[in-house]
């Protein structure tokens, strides 16, 4: 009998292992990309890039269609510009930078599958007869000749051989504007994104992922300071384990700065950092500042206001709610002194919207379509934003059917495949 | 780290061999039934040994306390069979470790712990008894860096031990406990080695 004891300790040591699930961004350094000679693109070429592509080879990890956008993020006085391909495929994309060498146009950069662990390499090519010399051309002539974007891609660092062909379809659909807003500042940690959920890095990469604007989490640290985070707890699908527990809320802004590291090793941004990345590294227009605490607002507004000033300073049309998630927010909300003109965004009921005066109404996507409720609230020139839509199909039919004016997605590279392949 | 789904699966595989095990008279300290009943307390301390590094970050430059304090108390219920039932509770401190951050500034971190365990036992050899149960774990993090601060969490968890005891008279033993207590917040267990003094306090 004690052999069974045996064989049951045996199979708790075997089985107990937890597997880590990681994929890393593969390291894109490619030679010929790296050349001296390779000169950054022009706004012309980059904008005659964009539109909808048809995808030839490649189509049982791509999809048969993707929709080519570039975005940039600033660092000072430096731009670096990203092509991405949002492709049909669930949920895949392509993040690459653009050289011009001679008369060659080089992309580089990577793909990934966000429902599983699969990335690789991307290298394309686009030379003669593939359309390169109008996408050089500085002038804009009527007729677009085919373009033909060639490369290839492979797993993980191992240099790409599979090849991968796109032909240029149509235009990018842009005639009924949408905001697509990215889950947690771009992404969730669990999608193994190359930055935590979150964090002034993932803000960062927010537009590569196709989002238009993101949706924050607040909470404050024991001193009062409003950070970004999550859960209610600090626990390790979040942070590295460092033998703290509990609340957020019952540690200083030092404590968690100095000792806390999430998971891809940033600390946890305060409002501040976080406003500051959206306003100063990208071209974001909307953040949702999604309420998790209960007590004083004043903090959250004054921020609001701050970073809705300094984007204007800069041209910039920025704009940022207050999250009205549920009947405690609202009533702290409902404390600040000339509520009705603070933008906010409320995810209850529509008399709930017309009290507070939000430009925004946010029902969750399994109440359905509501179509006339959403277009009330045009009528009484508000917003309607729907979260959080994951599911292609169910993307799909909510820009098919729906009215909504946003979507909240963990998966903004879908929601901008479907709405920018629209036709 | 372990799910709950394969914590019931172990703990079922447990009860499992336990029950069949439990059967077999021949190698237990107790056969036939006697239609007795006790209760019996069990009092257990010593000192838990933390066996891993994952929750002292490296970017902490951490001086980690492996071995910490274990304090138990346990009573079982034990009927006229050989599978015993009962309550664990104690205080633990599964690890704590001098911490220096990156500008130099020292601290410190304790990750202290009250198990909360239902138990079941059964006897094995004769004063030869195994326990394991599941149950929570109220972890407790004491941490002393730029200011103090206590934080608490529920966790799930469970322990397993094995004791070997000596009677001194027909109420009171004495021996030694082996047990690892986990909780799954910790991603690791402790490895605690203890003496016990176990008491029959009640008998009908």
């Amino acid at each position: 009998m004690m052999k069974q004891y045996c064989v049951a300790i045996l199979c708790m040591l075997i089985f107990s292992c937890k597997k880590k699930y990681e994929a890393p961004v593969p390291d894109a350094r490619w030679d010929l990309f790296s050349s001296s000679t390779a000169t950054v693109l022009t706004h012309n070429t980059r904008n005659k890039l964009e539109g909808v592509y048809s995808i030839t080879d490649g189509t049982d990890v791509f999809g048969p269609s993707a929709a080519l956008k570039w975005s940039y993020t600033a660092n000072g006085r430096d731009t670096t510009y990203h092509l991405s391909m949002f492709c049909e495929r669930q949920v895949v994309y392509v993040i690459c930078e653009g050289k011009r060498l001679d008369s060659t146009i080089l992309l580089n950069g990577y793909w990934r599958n966000v429902v599983n662990t699969e990335t690789g390499l991307a290298r394309f090519t686009l030379s003669k007869n593939s359309g390169v010399g109008y996408l050089l051309d500085s002038s804009n002539p009527d007729t677009i000749p085919a373009i033909v974007i060639t490369g290839t891609f492979g797993t993980g660092d191992v240099p790409p051989d599979r090849p991968i062909s796109l032909q240029y379809s149509r235009p990018l659909y842009r005639a009924t504007p949408l905001e697509i807003v990215a889950h947690r500042g771009g992404g969730r940690t669990s999608d193994l994104l190359p930055a935590s959920e979150n964090t002034v890095e993932i803000i960062k990469m927010a537009s590569r992922l196709g989002a238009t604007g993101i949706e924050i989490d607040v909470r404050f640290t024991s001193d009062s300071v409003p950070v970004l985070y999550h859960d209610a707890t600090i626990n390790e699908r979040l942070i590295q384990k460092n033998g703290m527990v509990g609340p957020i809320e019952n540690y200083s802004y030092a404590q968690l700065n100095g000792l806390v590291r999430l998971i891809k090793g940033e600390r946890i941004p305060t409002l501040r950092e976080a406003l500051d990345a959206v306003v100063y590294n990208t071209s974001l227009r909307y953040v949702w500042l999604d309420t998790k605490f209960t007590g004083s607002m004043q903090k959250e507004r004054d921020l609001q206001v701050e970073y809705m000033q300094k984007a204007a300073a800069m041209g910039r049309n920025l704009n940022i709610t207050i999250g009205i998630p549920d009947e405690d927010v609202l009533k702290n909300f409902l404390k600040l002194s000339g509520y009705q003109n603070i933008p906010s965004v409320v995810e209850l009921t529509p008399q709930d919207v017309t009290t507070t005066n939000a430009k925004i109404w946010a029902p969750r996507w399994t109440l359905g379509l509501q179509n006339e409720e959403v277009e009330r609230m045009h009528a009484a020139g508000r917003k309607a934003f729907v979260w959080t839509l994951d599911v292609p199909e169910n993307i799909n039919k909510y820009f098919l059917q729906g009215k909504f004016d946003g979507i909240l997605s963990n998966y903004p590279s879908s929601v901008a495949y479907y709405y920018y392949a629209k036709q | 780290m372990l799910n709950n789904k394969t914590l019931l699966f172990y703990f079922l595989l447990f009860l499992t061999c336990s029950k069949s095990f439990g059967q077999e008279d021949e190698v237990t300290s107790q056969t036939g039934r006697s239609k007795k009943y006790s209760l019996i307390l069990y009092l257990s301390g010593g000192a838990g040994y933390f066996p891993s590094n994952a929750g002292a970050p490296g970017y902490l430059k951490p001086k980690l306390a492996r071995i910490n304090p274990v304090t138990t108390a346990r009573i079982m219920w034990k009927p006229d069979h050989r599978l015993k039932a009962g309550f664990e509770t104690g205080y633990m401190t599964f690890y704590s470790y001098q911490l220096t951050d990156a500008n130099g500034n020292k601290g410190k971190v304790s990750l202290d712990a009250i198990p909360l365990l239902l138990e079941f036992s059964v006897s094995v050899k004769k004063h030869f008894n195994l326990f394991a149960g599941p149950g929570f774990y109220i972890l407790k993090t004491k941490l002393n860096y730029a200011g103090s601060a206590e934080s608490n969490k529920v966790s799930t968890g469970w322990m397993a031990a094995a004791a070997y005891t000596a009677p001194l008279s027909k109420e009171i033993s004495i021996g030694a406990e082996a047990k690892w207590l986990y909780a799954a917040e910790t991603i690791r267990g402790s490895f605690g080695l203890q003496l016990q003094a176990s008491w029959k306090f009640l008998k009908w």
